[in-house]
């Protein structure tokens, strides 16, 4: 029976193994395919959100399944299906590698599972390594001009930086400690945290993570796998895969809680960076995927505001930001797709005259952009007013004002894009024509972004009670 | 929030039902249904008829809610530490009766809107704004805290405004909801600074949700000085004069008709507008604790009831009329709670008035409506030539309405009238009831000034149309070509036509009906009311002196105006013609309109615009362009970051890390 507890993950497996007997076919069949892994990824959703009560160890106590690590899954479940709905005209990958890129983005997932689970060093890296290898063969996937050739050797490249480094870290810590289980190790940190070793391990543990979230250092890779990536494989990156690396930040950051000042410190100049970086370059793009990839690490710079709060208010409103950045992004780079149907990079003035093509289209980009923006009563205003309320309870002042001040600017090019949607006429192009279930899909995150902004309570509830089983 | 249905408070889910229902009507026709006007008035109608369901139920069964201690069912909106910001409802005789009005003049309205708005083009919109409404209004009366009531207090005002623009290719209909928003806004501020300095002198971040109840304590525990009070309520109070249209801030009601009459009828004279009043009434023991409060509100609302009686008397606009008799009867309610205040009353003189007024006052809208249907105009003279007195039900109908209205017993208003000028009579200055005695003689006189111009038509050839004819030109504009452009709005629906005279469809002659049977029965209530109000009914000494001088002004009014308008020689110049300075005065609205408009070109854009405009063209502008140049600069500056050499990109990586390395190493 404790098998069970292993559930999610051993449908995602058995998913996997489905997808990679298509994958085998000589002759592609597109719809099928499509319309088989969207319902198995719905189902596989539903599986997570059954399993979200269930607690307990498994495998040796290197992986706990609590309300934090099932949370993650039910999220990161969710993304999968979300990405798997808009790929139905999936125009930037050849179709006879269409069963892959559904069998990779499962795998991805899986590992992402993993990691959220997860409680023992070398159980993250496999994890880690096992979503990250699928995605470094998701981005060159894409048909086309030698542009994803690039990112995509980008994107492996400072993977694999960011990995040693990493690995070099964790090295570190289960050298002083003796141990790679975190339940060892995080009652030795305070002590170890005053030694050199214990402040470089941890510190270098997180490369790996601020890699996948994005953060100043790391972010090289973002702007140009975002625009040389296809459409919906970076859709996935940045909606599932940033929530995974929000959930892993938080448990290695548990490991620094007990560093005190110059730690959080060290995390606030990052934040800091990487927020005023992404909002300042964001400007000045006029591709909008690149453009939202500027977005991305300026985001990552206030979800590290939660993080290095280093208490239960802001680990959950880490958690609220994260899930919720799932939903705006993900609702923005839906009208994306939608309105790039070739698969094509749209430039943010292709969006001009969107308001008449598609009113529905527009609405969703209106409130995903506002959400983004933190504009109340948005999900995002939510998220933004929890994250900079926590620190300010922590006395970081300066940092919030940062914070408040990266939002304004951010105003600017998200405004940009509202601007060009209903303000710029576009001449002659056609109405965009949506399909039933892109029509719920709509409506669906519309109603989400705006009711979780309104009563956002139960969410936080659930996030504090997450977080708990954390700290 | 996080409960289960099941431990919910079955009180708490009807108030939530109340509320939400119509909002849910709301954004369902706003964004599915706005195409399908049958479906989106099914959806309306049901969000409608169960909240009026709901409202009556709680209003005979919930028991046990008094003043002193009513029933409060809250759930926490917000949370950030101390600071608790509550949704919920205040459930108390005065919140249940409101409740009930509310409900059953909205749901009656909804009805009547089947055969008035039939074929306009806006159908769907005009039902999702009319439940928009309902929803805001049903919220405002509930709510529990003062954040809720201020919400939906704006919310309220912003279907105002939309319902009054509903036929916004109209310049001068989107010019009037315009004025109207922007005037309400005015007395806004002063509601909203009036709350900041409540909570700012009460010291206490956990009352920051502002419970009615705590403010209403505020006079019994006397935390805060009398003048802190004072301050506090003046400042609420300009809120209730937006609101309420009282002086000098009621010009934008008259404006307001310029939106279909089933509106008018709903929101500017049976229950938005009472809005304020219903304020003063949910906040009376706060307002009752400040005696200069009061005398002020006492001051403002008389001037109010003088000066929109007085133009009442001459407009020829159906609407207008009952407009500025609105006004007045506002005036009139916040003078009896005012007096109540200064002497140790109660509120109920004052709550009873805008409660039978809601009734009569819609009543008379509603049937001006059908006249406006049926003739094409809005000038009662021209209603009465084309036969205004042979659509029987209307005609019946607002003579009844405007019987109470004046104040003619048994109808309602008689009674409730009787209570506030009682009122006034114990205050120790007898000109207070004075005013409100000439205020009644002169209600009844404007009143059957329309009565009999329509009850008593002239043939074409009889001299009093020769006075109406002079008289239009003297008036220049006049109010009468607005009926044409309501009826062209329309839109191109054929109405029965002309010829048939008979042709009030039933949609809109029942909630005439309805409201006429509220308007004679309601004066009898007068006792159970009180009792279920205060929890018993104090035996009212008849006082026979003010009886007499009362009615005796009533009939008086109606008498005057059967000389100038109601008997066969009559010339239809009215009385006032003998001061024609006066006339012209009262024509010209006390010039209040033209007040506002030098007001706002002198001193509004003449001083503060200009001097605002330069330091925004110069200073603000020229600040932010910079501001904006270097944010955009930086920008492109950072980006050379962003080189295509994946070798600089690991090693800046790599250094960046050393870098924080170091500065942790060298931390300790």
């Amino acid at each position: 029976m404790t098998m069970l507890l292993f559930g999610p993950e051993l449908y995602f497996l058995l998913v996997a193994l489905v997808l990679f007997f298509f994958s085998l076919r000589r002759t592609p069949k597109v719809k099928a395919d499509h319309t088989v892994a969207t319902v198995l990824a719905l189902v596989g959703f539903l599986v997570a959100v059954a399993c979200i009560g269930q607690k307990g160890e498994l495998f040796f106590k290197a992986y706990r399944v609590d309300l934090f690590s099932q949370i993650f899954k039910a999220a990161l479940a969710l993304g999968l299906f979300l990405v798997f709905m808009i790929s139905r005209n999936l125009a930037g990958i050849e179709e006879r590698l269409h069963a892959e890129f559904y069998l990779f983005l499962t795998t991805c997932t899986l590992g992402m599972m993993m990691l959220v689970s997860s409680v023992e060093l070398l159980t993250i890296y496999v994890s880690l390594e096992l979503s990250s290898y699928s995605l470094y063969i998701l981005v060159p996937m894409r048909r086309g001009d030698d542009i994803d050739v690039e990112a995509g050797i980008k994107y492996l490249f400072i993977g694999a930086v960011s990995s040693g480094f990493m690995l070099f870290g964790l090295s570190y810590i289960f050298g002083a400690t003796h141990s790679t289980y975190l339940t060892d190790i995080i009652p030795k940190m305070p002590e170890l945290l005053a030694s050199p070793i214990g402040l470089v391990g941890v510190l270098l543990s997180l490369a790996g993570f601020f890699f996948k979230l994005s953060v100043f250092p790391f972010h090289f890779w973002a702007p140009d796998v975002y625009q040389g990536g296809a459409n919906q494989v970076v859709t996935f990156i940045a909606t599932a895969s940033k929530a995974a690396a929000v959930a892993l930040v938080l448990r290695i950051a548990a490991l620094g809680a007990g560093a005190g000042y110059d730690f959080a410190q060290a995390l606030v100049i990052l934040s800091i960076i990487s927020m005023t970086l992404g909002n300042l370059v964001a400007i000045i793009q006029k591709d909008f995927k690149r453009m939202l990839a500027y977005s991305s690490i300026a985001h990552a710079g206030y979800v590290l505001i939660g993080i290095l709060a280093f208490n239960e208010a802001g680990y959950s409103s880490a958690v609220y930001y994260a899930l919720a950045y799932l939903i705006m992004n993900f609702t923005v780079f839906m009208v994306l797709n939608e309105v790039a149907r070739d698969g094509r990079d749209l430039k943010i003035a292709e969006l001009a005259g969107l308001y008449h093509r598609s009113p529905l289209l527009s609405m969703s980009l209106i409130l995903g952009i506002f959400a983004l923006a933190g504009v109340p009563p948005s999900i995002g205003f939510t998220g933004k007013l929890l994250l900079f309320t926590s620190a300010m309870n922590q006395g970081y002042f300066l940092l919030v004002l940062i914070g408040a001040v990266n939002g304004t600017i951010s105003l600017y090019y998200y405004l940009r894009v509202i601007y060009a949607a209903y303000f710029i006429k576009g001449e002659g192009l056609p109405p965009i024509q949506l399909s039933w279930p892109t029509k719920m899909l709509n409506y669906a995150l519309c109603a989400t972004i705006l009711f979780f902004g309104v009563a956002p309570d139960s969410i936080i509830e659930l996030a504090r009670a997450a977080v708990r089983t954390v700290l | 929030m996080g409960f289960n249905i099941g431990s919910v408070d079955p009180l708490f889910l009807a108030c939530f039902a109340i509320v939400a229902l119509p909002a849910l009507a709301f954004g369902t026709i706003m964004i599915f249904t706005w195409r399908r006007d049958n479906l989106s008035l099914g959806i309306s109608l049901t969000c409608s008829t169960i909240p009026l369901i709901l409202a009556w139920w709680l209003f005979f069964t919930v028991k046990g809610a008094t003043l002193a201690e009513p029933i409060i069912l809250q759930v926490n909106w917000m949370v950030s530490d101390a600071v608790v910001v509550p949704f919920g409802f205040h459930l108390d005789p005065v919140s249940l009766l409101m409740l009930v009005i509310v409900a059953t003049i909205s749901w009656l309205i909804q009805i009547y809107s089947i055969g008035y708005m039939e074929g306009d083009p806006g159908f769907a919109r005009y039902y999702a704004d009319l439940s928009l409404f309902g929803m805001a209004m049903l919220s405002l009366v509930s709510a529990s805290g003062m954040v809720q009531l201020f919400i939906s207090w704006e919310l309220v005002g912003l279907a105002s405004y939309l319902l009054i623009g509903f036929w916004y290719e109209k310049f001068s209909a989107s010019e009037a909801g315009k004025k109207a928003f922007v005037v309400t806004r005015f007395g806004d501020i002063g509601f909203y600074m009036g709350l900041v300095f409540l909570l700012y002198f009460m010291k206490d971040i956990s009352l920051f949700g502002l419970g009615i109840a705590d403010i209403n304590n505020i006079g019994l525990t006397q935390k805060l000085t009398e003048a802190q009070i004072t301050l506090c309520a003046l400042l609420i109070f300009c809120g209730v004069a937006g609101k309420s249209a009282q002086f000098p801030i009621h010009v934008w009601l008259p404006d307001a008709m310029e939106g279909p009459t089933p509106v008018s009828a709903l929101l500017h004279s049976a229950t938005m507008v009472a809005a304020g009043v219903y304020l003063m009434t949910r906040l009376f023991p706060f307002f009752a604790a400040s005696a200069t409060a009061m005398a002020v509100v006492l001051a403002i609302s008389t001037i109010t009831l003088i000066l929109s009686s007085t133009i009442g008397m001459v407009a020829r606009d159906i609407k207008q009329v009952w407009a500025y008799s609105t006004i007045s009867q506002l005036g009139f309610m916040a003078m009896g709670l005012a007096a109540a205040g200064l002497a140790h009353g109660t509120l109920f003189a004052g709550y009873y008035h805008l409660t039978t007024h809601a009734a009569f006052k819609a009543l008379l809208f509603l049937c001006a409506g059908v006249f406006i249907h049926h003739f094409g105009t809005n000038d009662f003279f021209v209603m009465s030539k084309d036969g205004g007195r042979k659509l029987m039900i209307p005609m019946v109908t607002v003579t009844i309405a405007a019987l109470a209205l004046a104040g003619i017993f048994p109808f309602s208003g008689f009674f409730s009238k009787e209570l506030v000028l009682a009122q006034l009579w114990h205050l120790d200055n007898k000109l207070w009831v004075g005013l409100g005695l000439f205020g009644a003689f002169l209600t009844a006189y404007y009143t059957f000034r329309v009565i009999f111009v329509l009850l008593f038509p002239r043939p074409d050839d009889h001299p009093a149309w020769q006075t109406y004819y002079v008289r239009e030109e003297v008036a220049g504009h006049g109010h009468g070509a607005h009926g044409h452009e309501e009826e062209e709005a329309h839109g191109s629906h054929g109405h029965g036509g002309h010829g048939d005279h008979h042709g009030v469809p039933w949609v809109m002659a029942f909630p005439l009906i309805v409201l006429a049977g509220f308007t004679l029965v309601l004066g009898f209530m007068q006792t159970r009311i009180e009792k279920f109000l205060l929890g018993e009914s104090h035996p009212h000494e008849l006082n026979y002196l003010l009886l007499v001088l009362a009615v005796g002004c009533a009939l008086g009014g109606i008498g005057m105006a059967w000389l100038d308008w109601g008997r066969a020689r009559a010339n239809w110049s009215g009385f006032l013609s003998k001061f024609p300075m006066l006339e012209n005065f009262f024509i010209q609205k006390w010039y209040m309109d033209h007040f506002w408009r030098w007001f706002l070109n002198t001193v509004i854009y003449g001083t503060f615009s200009r001097i605002f405009t330069y330091n925004d063209r110069r200073v603000v502008d020229g600040g932010v362009d910079a501001v904006a140049l270097g944010t955009i600069g930086s920008g492109r500056l950072l980006s050379f970051i962003q080189t295509a050499f994946l070798q600089l990109n690991l090693l800046f990586m790599v250094l960046v890390l050393a870098g924080v390395g170091i500065y942790l190493l060298m931390g300790r």
